[in-house]
């Protein structure tokens, strides 16, 4: 079903839009980002400084963003996906040639105001094009091997140049994000379970070989794997992270300790407290209640896409709906599981919530995306 | 599912007939299929979808049931030995029976310099020349300013110095973390010790290698990752050592000795409680090896281990014991001492004249030499050879240090009758004070050769019989007597009945053949308690001359006896001896009443 197909009159104009935008949506993206607020107000010892108030700014730019993205007929997104996917590449070759490096990886584009960092726009440029693809590609053939074969291409391009940053988190995040894009588009489930099957059986044959002569990685390989999966093995190296974010949990308790009481952070042993593990200060100063009540605003924006999606009839937008939500689940999936233990630390923010300028913008931009396809739904 | 015909001939043919255009249809049922296919895709989309929903419910619950339980845990901090592993020293500890530490690692730092990244190169070796007094200010200057990347500067600097060193502000000087050995009791147990130094050696960590003693012997085990720095217990007991090393300085000093050694071992397990060997040193800066002069004069010479010395009387028990053993004499046997016994162009003669015969039990309370000739004569040559053998005097002692195999006993060339006579009161044959002390311990234990080792054991460690039990116990009961009524009077301390036997050696020249007249080896061979000894102690002075009479006395019953006497009663009770009655002596015991 294209845009072209139904009555355009039926879709609001002009400023009758603002009406028609998701508003519950839009609130709850605004309840979220003020729990990073405070918390980023609370980690910075109960000062605006230097934390909360840019983030403030970046987040109200980030909602005019939103706002602008949204006013924006949908069908002009889809005629641009294709460029802002290119787009992103060459973003993501111009920050391997002069990029900024940061923290050890080679991330960013500093544009004086602002640093950009191409992989974070990757994510939402993937899930756009892939949509299109989708919404271009007729029915019957989304399981032909033909054309099963680009998407893949396109998922994994960006992936590798991102894995080369190197930014294992992001490159896990857009592999994810893109085969279920594949799985919601319809694409045959044999290919998925022929994936599934080969990567298991890599992994399995890898942990099989170990102690063999047929031994396929090194032994120091072997040992980084094991911290790397369970680094509690080594508490004050690589495990540290996790050993104190988990203490900050256990000290919050059921109720927590109380906004600005939370020690962990207070006294700098939480590492990484303002962007990624700021969850764990939530769960310190506010215990399980706070964090569940996070949990919960983030599935009530999932379960808005959803809905969103399912009352949308033409195809882009849905999947594209769709894909963002993916995106945000994944995202403060990782990062939840990462931060209480239950994956290994890859570097991937809280959204919304967590410090950092590009994230946040594009996610609104995202969201902006969501909103454009809500509005211009057909009817 | 059937799809819809665009074109059903039936429809269109009606339709033509009522004038209406047929591609109306064609568009309507265009739509239905479109609209099919759309419901198709939809339901597909939807089962997917919902798939994908159990996978969200999924994660969330494992979410949230994790952040409960977190919730729900105890903060608790990490503790820091699971990191042990790569914390722990390269090198693990050495640690004495009791558990306390004789060796161990310190972390310092090594000074180095990149002459390359220097600022002020001229300056900054005058300001280390400051701070350490010992480097060259020249040469500094010349390695800094020259075409050299990298210079080393110390090899081991103490926290203060880095302090001085970082307050220069020159960036071309650097540090680099490595661990050295430390030996906390200084120079107490030197010569077991050893030392260590750093092997192959980088700017972040260096290898440290066992040079000496037990630190060479167990380098290996030391170095062993997976015994995941296990201290190594040796059987050295520091209390005891560090009193026997004090006494027997002391003596040393009193005596006017040139050096002096001592072993005092377990005679039921081997274990050597202490050992020690003056003058000694500090491990913790141990001297170079001398190159020039007398090596068994430097402190590094362990003359406890290494040094080989005609042993003199300590040895006349060894005869009478054999002789005892194979029947030939019992304690009371009247040997005669007639003398001098000539022997080809010798003459065997005693210290003192004791008149026509004595008892064996005399012979070795008096030391008369004649009598023992006699003795060993019986013997014969092979059965002499053959106990001593299996006394272990044939082969340098097992101890577990490097220094062990240097203490190669010297045997005569050719072991004739005369060899035989004047080995049987030490004269002949050289070994090191450890076989006197083992084979002191067969005697004290019952009659089982002792193998003396440095790491503790658990129980008693028997070798194989060299004599019956009676016999030792006669022999015991004769060096008894020693103490009691012999040369060793002076080695009386009471409550601890010790038994032994005085040994006063010529010391050979070392150039062309004879003996001096006025140097002495004195060694005093004893066990206590004699009734049920644990322990032998076997004290050496090289050159002792006890000056307090009108002439200078060199006789081990003037010297040596004193010190191990004293040694005798500051040891026992470290070694947690009571002193108790000797039994048989209950007969001058008066009860009092008040």
């Amino acid at each position: 079903m294209s845009y072209l197909e139904y009555t355009v009159k039926a879709v609001p104009s002009g400023l009758r839009k603002v009406l028609y935008l998701n508003w519950p949506l839009a609130l709850l993206l605004t309840a979220v980002a003020s729990i990073g607020f405070l918390m980023l107000y609370s980690v910075a010892g109960g000062s605006f400084s230097p934390w909360a108030e840019p983030q403030m700014k970046r987040y109200a730019l980030g909602f005019v963003a939103m706002f602008l993205v949204a006013l924006v007929p949908i069908w002009f997104w889809r005629n641009m996906a294709a460029l802002a996917y290119l787009v992103s590449i060459m973003l993501l070759v111009f920050v391997e040639l002069f990029g900024t490096v940061g923290m050890g990886a080679q991330r960013w584009i500093d544009l004086g105001f602002m640093r950009l960092q191409p992989s974070e726009l990757t994510k939402i440029t993937l899930v756009m094009f892939l949509a299109a693809y989708y919404d271009w590609l007729p029915m019957r053939n989304t399981s032909r091997p033909l054309w099963v074969l680009p998407p893949i291409l396109i998922i994994l391009l960006p992936t590798a140049m991102v894995l080369k940053q190197p930014d294992l988190g992001t490159a896990i995040l857009l592999v994810t994000a893109g085969g279920l894009m594949m799985f919601l588009a319809g694409v045959h489930w044999a290919y998925f379970a022929v994936v599934l099957a080969l990567a298991g059986g890599t992994i399995a044959a890898v942990f099989q070989s170990r102690g063999t002569d047929w031994q396929l990685l090194k032994d120091y390989q072997f040992r980084r794997i094991d911290t790397f999966l369970d680094p509690s093995t080594d508490p004050l190296g690589a495990g540290y992270h996790i050993t104190q974010a988990k203490i900050a949990m256990g000290s919050g308790g059921w109720t927590g300790r109380g906004f600005m009481q939370g020690t962990q952070s207070r006294l700098n042993f939480l590492p990484e407290k303002h962007t990624d593990f700021i969850f764990n200060t939530l769960a310190e100063e506010f215990g399980f209640i706070g964090g569940f009540s996070l949990l919960a605003l983030y599935v009530l924006i999932l379960i808005f896409c959803i809905i969103s999606a399912l009352q949308n009839r033409d195809r882009f937008s849905s999947l594209l709906t769709l894909g963002v939500g993916l995106t945000f689940f994944l995202f403060f999936a990782v990062n939840m599981s990462m931060v209480m233990g239950l994956a290994p630390v890859v570097g991937v923010p809280l959204p919304l919530v967590s410090y950092g300028g590009s994230a946040m913008l594009v996610l609104m931009i995202a969201f902006g995306l969501v909103q454009s396809a809500h509005i211009h739904r057909p009817r | 599912m059937n799809r819809t015909a665009l074109r059903p001939l039936a429809r269109i043919l009606e339709a033509r007939s009522r004038g209406e255009n047929p591609d109306a249809i064609e568009r309507e049922n265009l739509r239905i299929r479109h609209e099919q296919m759309r419901d198709r895709a939809r339901t597909r989309a939807e089962g997917r979808l919902l798939v994908l929903g159990i996978m969200f419910f999924c994660a969330f619950s494992v979410i949230g049931v994790r952040m409960g339980t977190l919730s729900a845990s105890v903060a608790s901090e990490p503790r820091a030995q699971a990191t042990g592993a790569s914390i722990i020293a390269q090198r693990a500890d050495i640690v004495d029976r009791r558990g306390r530490i004789l060796a161990t690692n310190m972390e310092t730092h090594s000074l180095y310099a990149h002459p390359q990244q220097m600022v002020e190169p001229v300056r900054a070796a005058k300001a280390l020349a400051g701070i350490f007094p010992d480097l060259n200010e020249e040469r500094l200057i010349k390695d800094f300013s020259g075409k050299r990347k990298f210079v080393w500067v110390k090899k081991k600097i103490s926290p203060e110095q880095q302090q001085a060193v970082h307050d220069i502000g020159e960036p071309g000087l650097l540090f680099g973390p490595r661990e050295m050995r430390l030996y906390p009791n200084g120079s107490i147990a030197s010569h077991v010790l050893g030392g260590a130094a750093f092997g192959r050696e980088g700017v972040h960590s260096a290898e440290v290698v066992g040079t000496a003693g037990v630190e060479k012997y167990f380098d290996e085990q030391l170095r062993d990752p997976a015994r995941e720095g296990a201290p190594l217990e040796l059987s050295i007991d520091l209390t005891v050592q560090a009193a026997m090393e004090r006494v027997l300085y002391g003596g040393m000093k009193l005596m006017n000795a040139k050096g002096a050694a001592a072993v005092l071992l377990d005679v039921h397990t081997g274990e050597v409680v202490s050992i020690a060997s003056l003058p000694d040193f500090d491990p913790n800066d141990r001297p170079r090896p001398p190159t020039e002069g007398n090596p068994s004069d430097s402190p590094l010479f362990n003359r406890a281990l290494q040094g080989v010395y005609e042993l003199g009387s300590t040895f006349k028990i060894f005869a009478t014991a054999q002789a005892m053993e194979l029947g030939l004499v019992n304690p009371d046997t009247m040997i005669d001492t007639r003398g001098p016994l000539r022997w080809g162009k010798h003459s065997i003669r005693d210290f003192h004249n004791y008149g026509k015969s004595l008892s064996v039990t005399k012979i070795i309370v008096k030391s008369s030499n004649i009598g023992t000739a006699r003795i060993a004569q019986m013997i014969g040559a092979e059965r002499q050879k053959q106990f001593l053998g299996s006394l272990g005097f044939f082969e340098p002692t097992a101890l577990e240090m490097v220094e062990a195999k240097g203490g190669k006993p010297l045997l005569p060339p050719q072991w004739s009758e005369l060899s035989t006579m004047t080995i049987s009161y030490g004269h002949g044959l050289s070994a090191t004070p450890l076989h006197l002390a083992a084979g002191y311990a067969a005697i004290a234990n019952g009659g089982f050769q002792v193998t003396p080792t440095l790491l503790k054991q658990s129980g008693p460690k028997y070798g194989p019989r060299v004599m019956r039990p009676e016999v030792a116990d006669r022999s015991r009961m004769m060096l008894r007597k020693v103490v009691t009524e012999g040369t060793a009077s002076f080695g009386e301390v009471r409550g601890y009945a010790v038994g032994g036997k005085t040994g006063t050696a010529d010391k050979p020249k070392e150039r062309g053949g004879g003996y001096y007249k006025d140097k002495v080896i004195a060694t005093f061979a004893s066990m206590f308690p004699a009734h049920d000894p644990k322990y032998v102690l076997v004290v050496t002075l090289d050159e002792p001359s006890e000056n307090s009479g009108p002439k200078p006395r060199r006789t081990a019953g003037w010297t040596a006896v004193p010190v191990a006497a004293e040694m005798i009663g500051r040891i026992a009770p470290l070694l947690g001896m009571a002193p108790e009655l000797e039994p048989g002596k209950v007969a001058g015991i008066t009860l009092t009443a008040n």
